[in-house]
């Protein structure tokens, strides 16, 4: 624990556990269904598997990828998680830290980026490439984009998948007998990637500090410009009415509303001191996001009145992974160097 | 806690055949108690089995800010970005280009993106060569020229192919693009590791620390490849506005031509080097130390490009001194 005298103002000295887990921590997720335990991925190739019930025991040492890096975790399609390594594999890691290999896609290339839908089926993107597999682990088919691809969702309802890649992103009907993408061009790389929650809009965050937005109804783009750095991490609030975004001093949020964001200006949250924030997560039913900075500060700010919450104080690494539980009563954040911690803000 | 000294990056060029697949497997096999991620293309041939390599499609992205030179290796940064996050057991990243690349995407990787730039530094631009065949590959291909004119380090490779005269004449070729470069004469790229890896040849403070063996001070001497050498020396101290609205300017005018640019300058009234460098437009300069007692005060510039207009660069740059009366 730190030695600053506010410590106790933040929720993760009160309400909190943490560990050092000695290597960076690259995703995080919650188990989807009655299970509610949160897998922790690694650089170091394992996941752990914390249960917020039993949060002071171990945490469960699951060896994803052994010898290797995890790239890219999400809650696997029906409980446990899915876990993408620089060893070629996707595997998934059950609550009890159990590893069942899905697929082995590559040999020599990395498994960048992985999401699954609560229907039943998976996604792996390796390469150009993205691997569609369904909950029995079986390959569904190969999507093929004309390069790399740099982020890869599904929308809410799990019917679409969408990738982004050079200029610009794929949208993919995971049913389609034939399969076609509409393709969503905008010039230049484009990386992390999100869907409006009813499907209306694609976002993706861009090399170029920017972010680039399509609404799918019409074709309109949407340029969201002005960061500092680059955005890693972006989120739709529950009701999609607003786009949390990570890449400058503030959390920047998008109103996706009335009209917006075309010719309306951002909300900034949080902002002030200098430090970039760096990872963002919106609560499941309120408009609260949870924001991480470079200096390992987390907080927490309701967008309606900008009020924040600490969480827990700078000092243990940039934050690089941050992610609430299904129904909103837990948040769970990690940093590069490997300070890990899950902070219970049910009502009491 | 994981590590965060930024990690060397050794780039390695060179045509098909010169040698580089055989200096990697050196390189991976040998008993040096390294640790290193090799980045190959998907026509690479490693013989050796090493869980670091990984496999790459050479992805050369355009920046979208309306310079059509500005072009970075979208690849590496995803590679390098995932490297990162293992945990700090990686002494250095090799990076393999196809035989036919240019290799200023991949330097301009290092200018470029926050994230590498933070992460890494970019080490040495190594390009193998086979003495035997380096003429006739000059002589039809551009990238061939381009990838010596970017080299730190040129290994002559297959140096039992050639008689002294014939190695000799293409040193003399490979000067003439690149006056500043080191030359290491091998076979079987048998050279010892420490002379292509850890050389820090990208540091600010290592700029034209090797005096040229060849300069191309004299305009009489044959042009007989399509990049050429220009150094140009100014003895009174360089005025930091006028230096920026020229070298600025030119850069954005003839960056496409410029292929490297290498600088130190003295500065009026200050005491440290400020050392400047570029690749095509992207810039990046700072002061480096003092000059040491003894050392005369002057200013250098090399460049190394195509189409260059030696009065017009030398009037630019002597322009940019302080006036005569006001020397420091």
């Amino acid at each position: 624990m730190s030695e600053t005298a506010q410590d106790s103002d933040f929720l993760l000295e009160s309400r909190g556990v943490s560990r050092d887990l000695g290597a960076w921590v690259v995703g995080i997720a919650w188990e989807r269904g009655g299970g509610g335990a949160c897998g922790f991925g690694l650089g170091d190739g394992t996941v752990r598997v914390a249960r917020p019930a039993a949060a002071g025991e171990e945490w469960a040492n699951a060896p994803a990828h052994e010898g290797g890096a995890c790239l890219s975790l999400c809650a696997d399609a029906r409980g446990g998680f899915l876990s993408g390594g620089d060893d070629g594999r996707l595997v998934r890691v059950a609550a009890d830290a159990a590893v069942e290999e899905i697929a082995r896609p590559a040999r020599t290339r990395w498994v960048e980026h992985v999401a699954a839908h609560e229907s039943g089926v998976r996604a792996a993107a390796v390469g150009k490439a993205v691997h569609l597999y369904d909950a029995n682990g079986a390959a569904l088919k190969t999507l093929a984009h004309p390069s790399a691809v740099g982020g890869v969702c599904f929308d809410a309802k799990g019917k679409r998948v969408a990738a982004s890649h050079y200029n610009g992103a794929s949208l993919w009907f995971v049913g389609a007998k034939e399969d076609k993408s509409r393709v969503l061009e905008w010039k230049g790389s484009h990386a992390a990637i999100a869907v409006s929650p009813d499907g209306t809009h694609v976002v993706t965050a861009m090399q170029e500090n920017a972010l680039h937005g399509w609404r799918l109804a019409d074709g309109q783009h949407m340029r969201m410009s002005g960061y500092p750095s680059k955005t890693r991490s972006l989120a739709f609030t529950a009701r999609g009415r607003w786009l949390a975004t990570s890449g400058a001093d503030s959390v920047v949020i998008w109103p996706f509303h009335g009209g917006g964001p075309m010719g309306k200006a951002p909300t900034e949250l949080a902002g002030g001191d200098g430090v970039f924030c760096t990872a963002v997560s919106c609560h499941p039913q309120h408009e609260v996001v949870a924001a991480g900075f470079a200096d390992g500060l987390v907080l927490l700010s309701e967008i309606a009145s900008g009020k924040v919450v600490p969480v827990a104080p700078p000092g243990r690494g940039g934050v690089s992974a941050l992610a609430w539980n299904g129904s909103g009563t837990h948040l769970a954040f990690g940093t590069e160097t490997g300070f890990a911690g899950m902070v219970d803000l049910s009502r009491r | 806690m994981p590590d965060t000294t930024p990690i060397p990056v050794t780039v390695l060029t060179g045509y098909l055949g010169a040698g580089k697949t055989t200096l990697l497997n050196r390189i991976l096999s040998e008993n040096h108690g390294k640790k290193f991620a090799v980045v190959i293309n998907e026509f690479g041939e490693l013989g050796v089995d090493n869980d670091l390599v990984v496999d790459a499609d050479e992805e050369v992205f355009e920046m979208n800010n309306g310079c059509i030179c500005c072009t970075v290796r979208g690849d590496l940064i995803r590679i390098i970005g995932g490297l990162m996050k293992r945990k700090g057991d990686l002494d250095g990243i090799i990076i393999e280009t196809t035989g036919l690349a240019d290799p200023a995407p991949v330097a301009q990787t290092f200018f470029v993106d926050e994230d590498v730039k933070a992460r890494t530094r970019l080490d040495a631009i190594v390009t193998v060569v086979d003495a035997k065949n380096l003429p006739a590959r000059l002589a039809d291909s551009r990238e061939a020229e381009e990838q010596i004119a970017f080299a730190d380090i040129v290994l002559l490779n297959k140096m039992d192919l050639v008689s002294p005269d014939e190695a000799a004449e293409v040193e003399r070729r490979i000067r003439a693009i690149n006056p500043q470069v080191e030359i290491r004469r091998s076979t079987k790229s048998d050279v010892p590791l420490e002379a292509v890896l850890g050389r820090d040849a990208f540091n600010l403070a290592r700029i034209l620390e090797r005096e040229p063996e060849f300069l191309s001070g004299d305009d009489d001497h044959e042009h007989d490849s399509e990049i050429q050498s220009l150094s140009f020396e100014a003895p009174r101290p360089i005025d930091p506005e006028k230096f920026n609205a020229w070298i600025s300017g030119l850069l954005a005018q003839k960056g496409q031509d410029l292929l490297r640019t290498k600088g130190i300058l003295h500065y009026r009234g200050e005491d440290r080097r400020f050392a400047f460098q570029a690749v095509h437009m992207m810039a990046d300069g700072d002061f480096v130390g003092e000059w040491r007692d003894g050392d005369p005060r002057r200013s250098k510039i090399v460049f190394i490009g195509r189409d260059l207009n030696r009065p017009q660069l030398r009037r630019g740059f002597e322009a940019c001194q302080v006036e005569d009366t006001a020397a420091a």
